[in-house]
């Protein structure tokens, strides 16, 4: 094994982790704001997708009018989740598990719509990334185009999420809501605003993660189901579900995992290695390894 | 004695009514339609064919109610989909079992779902009809006298890739890609067993997960082995990763897949890292044939694009279908699958006769993609 194979692999694992951890910030967004997991997270990244599709592929638009357009539609998505499903589960007194099932139920239902409008098949996402063929060489080591791309945006978004939370009001106002929802209310903060702005972004990062994946998972429904959505949900608890920083390291480490045990033990058991580690750490660490908050674990 | 021949006139009607309905069970009656049911793969690993599937199959049974059915009575194709899931399909035969009762079953079509549901068929003994290729259901090993399959198996399949790789790429240190399902394995079983018969080994075999979308640990051990020829046995999708990263890490020595490697499915979503990979196909829509030519053409009309294998068998299948009926001339699926062993038909696939393996056909094609088609370098028939 040579320097090239070990540098080849990192870059693939944390290309691939760092859209995991995107996923698992639209978990760790809503669990922040009202306590909730939104198990059909994955979805808006399905949807996103194949919006994206449609306006790009089917419909001729350019490409920026198409990303702007599907994120727009993807951000009222979560909005309508927050009114017409959050919203009316609460007022009927239902709490966490309602909540869940009915998550549960929106994936499913998602999957079967965009099986009935676009069918089984995988649809290859349009080359606005580049050239499936298109890599770029560094020394030995030769990086798809699309991989720049994925690491450019999750770094931008990374930094443009650190300075709205970090830096401005709305940001800090949603941090406070997150922390506590009764005394920021009695700040007088528009909690209101703040919950509908939390449902907004999580859908909408998990929808940008959607496009960033589309050329290496297709246009397909793997992108709204399976494992990608249990290792976005493992990437936010590996942040223990409250540091989305953490979520976004929890992502990176689950695709280095992945792409080293393949390397070094068999792809067979890349899944099994990967939960497996899960666990333990959940054990040593159940707030989450990458959790800087939590203290004396 | 009027009595006496009162009640024995009552009992000659009655045995009449009764002996009457027993043999008019099974009899083809035009009023009534031919119910077929076709298990395909629409979601989940494999959903990339189920279209076809049923693009060739509803062409068919369209066709033949057109021109007046099975002796007048029309097929009704009922479709669900199986998820290329052994459970599921084992829901969705009983239910063309036992609520639709079916005179036949087309699919499942993956091979890990005819596994789990063939010996239903066998049972309820309704014949079924599968486009799924694995070697592990050959008659020889099953003994399942109603299941019965469309195109070339993998054995028949891979050996003609092996064949290929050692007496015209002169290769000697293949390396292969292996999907998980016994589509994939048992294909490498078949593989290793062909190339056993040349004095030639795997120097590397690397498997991956359908859904796995980054191989690079995988391509980087077969770079490293020094293999002279990469034998891809994956899924399409898998396929289309596989050739994506391959072309990345630059391993540049032949890619020779089997028969998920040569459909449009794998080139939409390789792109042009598809370009040059050799495979073996069960159909070549530019096969020059004129049977092959008239189904693509109808497929196109009907459906708005090119059909890929493995529509023709289904197509093939459900006018295998229709001749074993007329031949039995009854819809009882006993005599249909009595039938079945011994008609002889040929379609798109060219002359097909069930044989000791209840398999109809061998036909598969050498082809080499060039960006735009498959171009055929060799036809088995």
């Amino acid at each position: 094994m040579v320097l090239n194979d070990f540098l080849q692999n990192i870059i693939g694992g944390v290309t691939v982790g760092s859209t995991y951890g995107l996923i698992g910030l639209g978990v760790v967004f809503l669990w922040q704001s009202i306590n909730r997991i939104n198990f059909a997270n994955i979805s808006s990244a399905m949807l996103t997708a194949y919006l994206f599709y449609s306006f790009y592929t089917q419909l001729h638009f350019n490409f920026f009018f198409s990303f702007i357009t599907s994120i727009a539609i993807i951000a009222i998505y979560g909005l309508l989740l927050r009114y017409l499903v959050f919203e009316p589960i609460s007022r009927h007194g239902g709490d966490k598990l309602e909540f869940v099932v009915a998550t549960l139920m929106l994936c499913t239902l998602w999957l079967s719509v965009i099986k009935v409008l676009y069918g089984g098949l995988p649809k290859p996402f349009p080359p606005v990334f580049g050239e499936s063929t298109k890599f770029v060489q560094i020394g030995p080591i030769s990086i798809p185009s699309v991989y720049f791309w994925i690491f450019f945006v999750v770094v931008l978004l990374i930094f443009a999420l650190f300075l709205f939370l970090r830096k401005s009001i709305i940001g800090k106002m949603l941090r406070a809501t997150a922390q506590n929802r009764e005394a920021s209310l009695l700040m007088g903060i528009n909690v209101n605003m703040t919950t509908s702005l939390a449902f907004m972004l999580s859908t909408t990062i998990v929808g940008i993660a959607g496009i960033l994946l589309a050329p290496i998972y297709f246009v397909s429904l793997e992108l709204g189901g399976g494992s990608i959505g249990v290792k976005g949900f493992a990437s936010a608890v590996m942040g223990g579900l409250i540091d989305p920083f953490g979520a976004i390291l929890g992502g990176i480490a689950i695709g280095l995992v992945e792409n080293f045990s393949t390397l070094f033990i068999s792809s067979a058991y890349k899944d099994i290695i990967s939960f497996i580690i899960l666990v333990v750490v959940l054990i040593w660490k159940p707030r989450g390894i990458f959790n800087w908050t939590a203290k004396g674990d | 004695m009027i009595r006496f021949f009162r009640n024995a006139f009552i009992v000659l009607v009655l045995l009449a009514l009764i002996g009457g309905s027993i043999w008019a069970q099974g009899k083809i009656d035009p009023s009534k339609p031919i119910k077929i049911v076709l298990s395909a793969p629409f979601t989940g690993t494999g959903s990339i064919l189920g279209d076809y599937i049923k693009g060739g199959a509803q062409l068919a049974v369209d066709e033949i109610n057109s021109s007046g059915g099975v002796e007048g009575a029309k097929f009704q194709l009922i479709v669900y989909d199986d998820q290329a899931n052994a459970s599921t399909a084992a829901t969705v035969v009983r239910r063309a079992l036992y609520e639709d009762k079916a005179v036949a079953i087309f699919g499942p079509n993956m091979s890990a779902a005819v596994i789990g549901v063939h010996t239903l068929a066998q049972q309820a003994k309704i014949p079924m009809l599968v486009g799924a290729t694995s070697v592990s259901f050959r008659y020889d090993k099953v003994k399942n006298d109603y299941l019965f399959r469309l195109r070339a198996d993998d054995g028949v399949k891979v050996a003609q890739q092996v064949k290929y790789i050692a007496e015209v790429l002169k290769a000697k240190k293949p390396g292969a890609i292996v999907g998980s399902t016994d589509y994939c394995t048992s294909a490498l079983d078949v593989a290793k067993q062909a190339f056993e018969k040349y004095g030639i080994k795997f120097i590397d075999i690397e498997m991956m997960k359908e859904g796995d979308k980054d191989v690079t640990a995988q391509i980087t051990k077969l770079k490293n082995s020094g293999i002279d020829v990469l034998v891809g046995l994956t899924h399409e999708p898998e396929a289309a990763v596989v050739m994506k990263q391959v072309r990345q890490m630059k391993l540049t020595v032949p890619a020779v897949g089997f028969s998920a490697w040569g459909v449009p499915a794998f080139t939409d979503l390789a792109g042009d890292a598809a370009i040059g990979v050799i495979s073996v196909q069960g159909f070549n829509p530019t096969d020059p044939d004129p049977a092959v030519k008239k189904f693509v053409d109808a497929y196109k009309a009907k459906w708005g694009n090119e059909p890929s294998d493995p529509a023709q068998c289904y197509y093939d299948g459900i006018y295998l279908l229709k001749k074993a009926i007329e031949m039995a001339g009854s819809t009882d699926s006993v005599k249909i699958a009595e039938a079945l062993k011994k008609v002889e038909y040929t379609g798109v696939q060219g002359p097909m006769k069930c044989d000791d393996l209840h398999n109809y056909t061998n036909v598969c094609y050498i082809s080499q993609f060039d960006g735009k088609d498959w171009k055929i370098i060799s036809k088995l028939q």
